[in-house]
C-alpha cells in the first residue's frame, strides 16, 4: 500500500462507462413506455409507420434523458483519497460534499448488478458503522471494478497477500439449496407471483382478458372442487419452491466466507455480485436461526451481532446480518464457533475466571460442553433435557447441542401453558358469544373453527417454547436461547454487554421467575434470558460481567 | 463474593425528592380533572339523568381523583435510584419490578430536563443514554441542584473511564 495509486492523484471521476450501464438500464423504461404507446395509439387506429415514429422518438427521448442525467451526475461527482480522509463531492442540482476519516471506515461493501458487471463496473459503500440513520454511507457509483477492488483494499488497510493460508470458512455445497424450499416463500410465492402478474397485466391494458380467466377459473372451482382446489395447491407449492430455490441460487450463488486479518468478507451472489466485509472489532456475538421449516429439516443459519449494522437496502434478497444461507445444523453450530471464537481484541484479565463449582471456565469454545455449564445449583438440569436432542450424535459431537444449556424450571413451561389456556378460554367465550347471537343455523357451528384448533395449537407452541429456552455461560460468551416458531440462539460476547435490566412481573415474582435482559449496542439492542429461575438468573448475570451486578444483589448465608 | 446463590437484588439507596408527590399529583390531576368534569358534565347536560348513571358517573370521578392522589405516593415509594463509582442503578415498577443497571464505561450521555410544571416545584429529571437501543436510564424528579450535580458527576465519571462506549 505504500505505492498506493489513489494517493497524491487529487480528485478522480466515477467510472466513464457508467453512461452505457446507463443508457442498458433506461430500456427497461423504454419497454414500459414503448408498450403503453403502442395500446394507446392502436386503439387509435394510426398507421403502423405512424406508430413505429412514435415509438422510436420517445425510446430515443427516455435513453438520452436517462444519459445526459448520467452525465450531469458524472461531470459533478468528484472524489479522493488522502492520507486521512475519503472525500466526495457530488450532486446536481444540491452540491454535497462529504468526507470519512480513514480510521473510522468500518465496512466497504462491493455491490454489481448484472448489466454492471457486463461492463465492469461495481458500486462501493464505504460505511463508518456508526448507528446513525440513512446517509451515513458514502457511496461511490459506480468504479471500474479493477479500481473498487484496490480501494477496498486500501481502505481496510490490507495486504496484497492473502490472509490466511487456512482457506474460506465456508464455501457453497448446492446440496444446500434443498433448505430453501423450507421457509415461508415456497406457501406465498406464487400467490405473490399472481398478484404481480395481474398487476402487470392490467397496466397493460389486458384487464378484460383477466378477469375473463379469473371467472373461468372460479366456475371451474365451483364446478368440480374436489379435483380444482388440490391442484391449485399443488400448482400454488410448485412455483413457490421454484421461487425459493431460484431466489437461493441468485442470493447465495458463489456463496463464500472468508476471514481476513481482523476481519469478515462475504461473497455473494449469482446474478447481482455482492462483497460485504465485516471489521471483526464490530463483532458482538453471532445468531444462530431456525425458523420453524427449517428446524424441521435439519437445517439452521448464521447471523452476526455487530455494532452499527444497517437495514438492509430495498432491493436486497437477504438481511445485512446474515452470515450464511441455510445449512445443515451442524456445521451452523461450527461456523458460529468459528467466526465467535477468534479474540477480536487482546484477552483482558476478567476473562478467564474460575467460576463457583471449582473447575476452570471451558477452554476456547464460547459454547460451554455439556456438564460444564450448570451454574448455581443445576438442579432441574438433568430433569428437563431433552432426550431426543440430546441424543443427536452430530449435535453431542460438537458438544453444542441442547443439553449444553441450562434449560429453565418447570414454571417457565407453566406459565406458556397458562397463558396459552387462557387465550383459548377468551377465543372460546367469544366464540360461544357469538354462536349465541348469530341467526344463522350454519355460523354457529363454523365460529367453533376458530377456537378449537386454537386450543392443540397452542398447547405445542407453549410447550416447544418452553422447551426451547435456556442459557449459559461461556468463557467469552453469554448464550441464551429462546422461541418456537424461530428459535434463535444468541452468543453474544460478555465484554459487549452494557448494562442490565432486570424485570419481574406480578406473576413471575409468584412463581420464582424473572427475565434477564442484557442490553449491548450491537444487533438488536438487547438479548434476553426469558422466564429463568430468579436466583439462576442473577447468578448468570452477576457472573457474565464480573462487579457490574454484583453490589447490588442480596445473598442468602450459606 | 460468592457465598450463596443470590436471593433478589436489594433496593438502591435514593428516592426521589418528597416533592415529587406533589408534583406526581399536580401532574395527575392537570390530565384527570378535566376527563372528570367533562363525564360530570357530559351526564349533566347531555342525558335526562338516570340514577344508575349517576352512579357510574360518580363512581369513575372517584377513581380518577384516587387515582391522581394515590399513584404517585406508590410510585415514591417504589421508584429508587443509586449511583456508585461503577454503575448507576434504578428501580422501578409497582406490578412489574424493574431493575436497571448501566457501567460507567458504557455511558455515552448525561442530560438533566425539566418541564414547565415541574419547575414550579424545583424538580429535574436526569436521563442516561448508553449506546445500547434498549433505552435511557431515567431517574425521575431530583431536586434540580441534586440534579444538577448529579449530572456533573456523572460526567466526569464517565470521562475519566476509558473506551468508547460500546
Amino acid at each position: 500500500m505504500n505505492d498506493d495509486p489513489f494517493l497524491e492523484e487529487g480528485w478522480r471521476r466515477l467510472a466513464g462507462r457508467s453512461l452505457l450501464a446507463s443508457a442498458v438500464k433506461s430500456l427497461a423504461i423504454v419497454a414500459g413506455v414503448v408498450a403503453g404507446l403502442l395500446r394507446f395509439l392502436t386503439s387509435r387506429d394510426w398507421p403502423i409507420g405512424g406508430i413505429a415514429a412514435v415509438c422510436a422518438a420517445a425510446a430515443t427521448l427516455v435513453v438520452s434523458a436517462v444519459v445526459a442525467y448520467d452525465v450531469a451526475r458524472l461531470r459533478t461527482t468528484r472524489w479522493r483519497l488522502t492520507r486521512e480522509r475519503l472525500e466526495l463531492r457530488s450532486g446536481v442540482t444540491l452540491r454535497r460534499h462529504r468526507s470519512i476519516p480513514l480510521d473510522r471506515v468500518r465496512s466497504v461493501n462491493l455491490r454489481a448488478d448484472p448489466v454492471a458487471r457486463v461492463f465492469g463496473l461495481t458500486v462501493v459503500k464505504v460505511g463508518t458503522g456508526e448507528h446513525a440513520a440513512e446517509g451515513t454511507e458514502l457511496v461511490l457509483d459506480p468504479l471500474t471494478r479493477h479500481e473498487a477492488e484496490s480501494l477496498r483494499r486500501t481502505l481496510l488497510r490490507q495486504d496484497e497477500r492473502p490472509a490466511s493460508g487456512e482457506g474460506p470458512l465456508a464455501e457453497l455445497r448446492w446440496s444446500w439449496i434443498r433448505y430453501a424450499p423450507l421457509s415461508l416463500w415456497s406457501f406465498t410465492g406464487a400467490a405473490l407471483v399472481l398478484g404481480v402478474l395481474y398487476k402487470a397485466l392490467n397496466s397493460f391494458g389486458a384487464k378484460r382478458l383477466v378477469t375473463e380467466a379469473a371467472d373461468g377459473l372460479w366456475d371451474w372451482v365451483t364446478a368440480r372442487p374436489l379435483v380444482a382446489v388440490p391442484l391449485i395447491l399443488a400448482v400454488n407449492l410448485a412455483v413457490g419452491v421454484l421461487g425459493a430455490v431460484l431466489l437461493f441460487a441468485e442470493s447465495w450463488g458463489r456463496y463464500r466466507l472468508e476471514r481476513e486479518p481482523g476481519r469478515l468478507r462475504l461473497h455473494r451472489g449469482l446474478l447481482t455480485t455482492r462483497s460485504l466485509t465485516l471489521e471483526e472489532r464490530r463483532l458482538r456475538g453471532v445468531e444462530i436461526s431456525e425458523p420453524l421449516l427449517l428446524r424441521l429439516g435439519g437445517g439452521a443459519r448464521v447471523k452476526t451481532i455487530a455494532t452499527g449494522l444497517g437495514k438492509a437496502d430495498e432491493h436486497e434478497t437477504e438481511d445485512a446480518a446474515a452470515l450464511t444461507p441455510p445449512l445443515p445444523r451442524a456445521l451452523a453450530w461450527s461456523l458460529a464457533t468459528k467466526i465467535a471464537n477468534i479474540p477480536a481484541t487482546p484477552p483482558t484479565p476478567i476473562a478467564p475466571r474460575t467460576d463457583a463449582l471449582g473447575h476452570a471456565a471451558p477452554m476456547d469454545s464460547p459454547w460451554p460442553p455439556a456438564g460444564v455449564t450448570g451454574h448455581g445449583t443445576g438442579r432441574h438440569r438433568a430433569t428437563e433435557r431433552d432426550a431426543g436432542e440430546a441424543a443427536e450424535p452430530e449435535a453431542s459431537a460438537g458438544a453444542l447441542g441442547m443439553g449444553a444449556l441450562v434449560p429453565h424450571p418447570a414454571a417457565a413451561r407453566r406459565r406458556r401453558i397458562v397463558r396459552a389456556l387462557v387465550t383459548v378460554a377468551v377465543l372460546a367465550l367469544a366464540a360461544g358469544l357469538a354462536s349465541w347471537l348469530l341467526p344463522w343455523q350454519w355460523s354457529r357451528a363454523a365460529v367453533w373453527a376458530i377456537p378449537a384448533p386454537a386450543l392443540p395449537f397452542g398447547m405445542w407452541l407453549a410447550v416447544e417454547s418452553a422447551r426451547s429456552l435456556g442459557h449459559a455461560l461461556g468463557r467469552r460468551h453469554l448464550v441464551t436461547r429462546q422461541g418456537a416458531v424461530v428459535r434463535r440462539t444468541i452468543a453474544l460476547d460478555r465484554r459487549g454487554v452494557s448494562g442490565w435490566t432486570i424485570t419481574e412481573s406480578y406473576f413471575q415474582r409468584r412463581s420464582g421467575l424473572l427475565t434477564v435482559s442484557a442490553a449491548t449496542a450491537a444487533g438488536k439492542g438487547h438479548y434476553d434470558v426469558v422466564d429463568v429461575d430468579r436466583g439462576d438468573g442473577l447468578e448468570l448475570a452477576a457472573r457474565a460481567v464480573p462487579g457490574l451486578l454484583e453490589p447490588f444483589l442480596v445473598r442468602e448465608k450459606k | 463474593m460468592n457465598a450463596g446463590t443470590p436471593a433478589g437484588l436489594r433496593p438502591p439507596r435514593n428516592q426521589a425528592d418528597p416533592r415529587a408527590v406533589a408534583w406526581w399529583t399536580a401532574q395527575g390531576l392537570i390530565l384527570l380533572v378535566p376527563v372528570a368534569a367533562g363525564a360530570v358534565a357530559a351526564y349533566w347536560i347531555l342525558t335526562s339523568r338516570p340514577v344508575w348513571l349517576g352512579a357510574c358517573v360518580a363512581l369513575f370521578t372517584a377513581g380518577c381523583v384516587a387515582l391522581a392522589v394515590l399513584a404517585p405516593r406508590a410510585t415514591y415509594r417504589v421508584e429508587r435510584w443509586e449511583v456508585t463509582d461503577q454503575a448507576v442503578y434504578t428501580r422501578k415498577g409497582w406490578l412489574t419490578h424493574t431493575w436497571r443497571v448501566a457501567p460507567m464505561s458504557r455511558i455515552q450521555r448525561v442530560d438533566t430536563a425539566r418541564g414547565p410544571v415541574q419547575r414550579l416545584f424545583g424538580l429535574a429529571d436526569v436521563t442516561v443514554t448508553t449506546a445500547s437501543s434498549a433505552g435511557a436510564i431515567k431517574i425521575e424528579a431530583l431536586d434540580h441542584e441534586v440534579a444538577a450535580e448529579l449530572a456533573e458527576r456523572l460526567t466526569a465519571l464517565t470521562q475519566a473511564t476509558p473506551g468508547d462506549a460500546t
